[in-house]
């Protein structure tokens, strides 16, 4: 009986984790997206440079903010998808980071570079 | 003539005025994380408000009296302190929230941080408000906010499915994180069901005063406008739905918001979505302004008017000068702005009982609406709406701690 108590109470926060770790995926998936988009904008010519370094900006915050919101119990950094996520999570942040420093020099050809290797970004949907 | 005049401008400046920061932000949110699945609760949010609207003018139109200044008449100030607390709470807050619109808006023009603008902005409001009359703020504002309609545009050339369209406004449950769903569901119901708009469009009434005769240009300006000015609280979620959901990018932030302008409106977007998010909350924070100047003066019984000669309302123009400055404070201290509206949306939520109970005793009362009285059907929807608003308010503190971010 106690046994099986355990096991529930063990499985009950693996999913708890799981479920965690699924959240923060989706926020940073959702985080590279919006710097793949805006990046996109602005090499096309659609946003100016001052939104994009606006909003660049926004989105290092963010990321910032769900990196330390994983990095928050060392339960995450154990877990070998949560420890994965923070370093794809610290390279986004450095890649917004030299992206901004593209944008303030136009230097279109280094920002595009660098889109193409940003991290966590989800497949679009159809 | 003049009735007609009237209506046309209550339906018009009902569209521009319809969407401000609450509405911007939990239709972008509700868009880009369950695509048109939550439109129904942009339906039934409108359905509400244009029934309080409606009820509101007709209490202000035949006896007089705006919401605020009937319930503490009604009820006494032991009843009236709680709505009057909330009120005023939901007041101040939700003009931060509104302020830090605006500044957001020119942000994404300038690029210089949103906190230098706090001040620049409450001044303007404030000179505004002084300066101007009760036409100025409500039609003025109300046909510059016509801009919005950027987001019906917006949606219309996407091309969305009307079959999906019409799919969306029927309920249902989502196939994915539930508790966000039902958060975002209650959360659009509490950013359109403000009570700063009951009791503004009450006091507006009086002030432009209406008659008992033209109740029908009220009851047509209540629905019409309220579900025409829904119809851009749709245009955000559909574009929303439209641009954002299928690239994966969940509404953190209104830098992310405006994005779902660019496929359309090219390089446009930005400008156009700035001005939409800025006229938008501009509006709506000389309305919750004049509105927290409205309640404090009817409930303590003091003289009132937007047209008034400021020094023959002096404590009406002390009581919403104090309100700005109090939403200015905290905005200095410091706020997520896209956090603090959905604080506000979910206090809104909590408060809402406290809105519309009153409204079944008062819309019986032949003191305050003679032989207008509800019918057994606006009864029942007023009785079931009570309910609702209960069972929100039960609920929107536990969905917003699971379900909030």
């Amino acid at each position: 009986m106690a046994l099986e108590l355990a096991a529930v109470l063990l499985c009950s926060g693996c999913s708890r984790q799981d479920a965690r770790l699924e959240a923060h995926k989706k926020s940073l998936e959702s985080l590279g997206a919006t710097t793949k988009v805006i990046a996109e904008a602005w090499l096309s010519g659609d946003v100016s440079g001052t939104y994009t370094r606006t909003a660049l900006e926004q989105t290092f915050y963010l990321v910032e903010q769900e990196r330390a919101r994983l990095a928050s119990t060392p339960e995450m950094l154990q877990d070998r998808r949560g420890a994965t996520l923070s370093q794809d999570a610290e390279q986004l942040s450095r890649l917004i980071a030299s992206m901004i420093g593209d944008v303030d020099t136009a230097n279109g050809d280094a920002a595009r570079q660098r889109l193409a290797s940003l991290p966590i970004v989800p497949q679009e949907q159809p | 003539m003049s009735a007609i005049v009237d209506l046309v401008l209550g339906v018009v400046t009902s569209i521009g005025g319809f969407v401000e920061v609450g509405s911007i932000s939990t239709s972008a949110q509700a868009g880009s994380e369950f695509g048109f699945q939550l439109l129904w609760a942009v339906a039934a949010a409108t359905i509400m408000l244009a029934m309080l609207v409606e009820m509101s003018g007709r209490l202000a139109a035949v006896g007089k009296q705006s919401v605020a200044g009937a319930v503490r008449e009604r009820f006494g100030i032991h009843f009236q302190a709680v709505p009057l607390v909330a009120e005023l709470v939901i007041d101040v807050l939700l003009l931060t929230a509104e302020i830090g619109g605006v500044a957001i808006a020119l942000k994404l023009l300038t690029g210089i941080a949103f906190q230098w603008w706090l001040i620049p902005i409450g001044l303007v409001v404030w000179l505004v408000l002084w300066f101007s009359g009760f036409a100025i703020v409500e039609y003025g504002i109300g046909m510059l906010g016509l801009v919005t309609l950027a987001f019906v545009v917006a949606a219309w050339k996407l091309g969305p499915d009307t079959s999906d369209l019409a799919k969306g406004l029927v309920p249902t449950m989502a196939d994915h994180d539930i508790t966000r769903y039902a958060f975002l569901a209650v959360s659009i119901m509490g950013a359109t069901v403000s009570p700063y708009l009951v009791n503004f469009y009450s006091s507006g009434t009086i002030e432009e005063k209406m008659k008992e005769q033209e109740l029908w240009v009220n009851r047509t300006t209540a629905y019409l406008g309220t579900a025409f000015g829904s119809i851009v609280a749709m245009g955000v979620l559909v574009t929303s739905a439209m641009v954002l959901e299928p690239r994966n990018i969940l509404v953190d932030s209104y830098e992310q918001a405006a994005l779902m302008f660019v496929p359309t409106f090219g390089r446009w977007a930005i400008g156009l979505f700035a001005l939409c998010l800025g006229i938008g909350c501009l509006g709506a924070a000389l309305e919750i302004t004049l509105n927290a100047g409205y309640v404090l003066a009817q409930v303590f019984g003091w003289e009132w008017g937007a047209n008034k000669p400021r020094r023959d309302a002096a404590r009406f123009t002390t009581a919403f000068t104090f309100i700005l400055l109090m939403a200015l404070a905290i905005g200095l201290i410091g706020f997520d702005p896209l956090k603090l509206t959905m604080i506000c949306v979910a206090l809104t939520v909590v408060a809402m009982p406290f809105i519309v109970l009153p409204f079944l005793v008062l819309m019986n009362d032949k003191r305050y609406v003679k032989e207008h009285t509800s019918g057994p059907i606006g009864n029942g929807f007023l009785a079931a709406l009570t309910i609702f608003a209960g069972f929100l308010a039960l609920i929107v503190v536990p969905l917003e701690i699971i379900g909030g971010s």
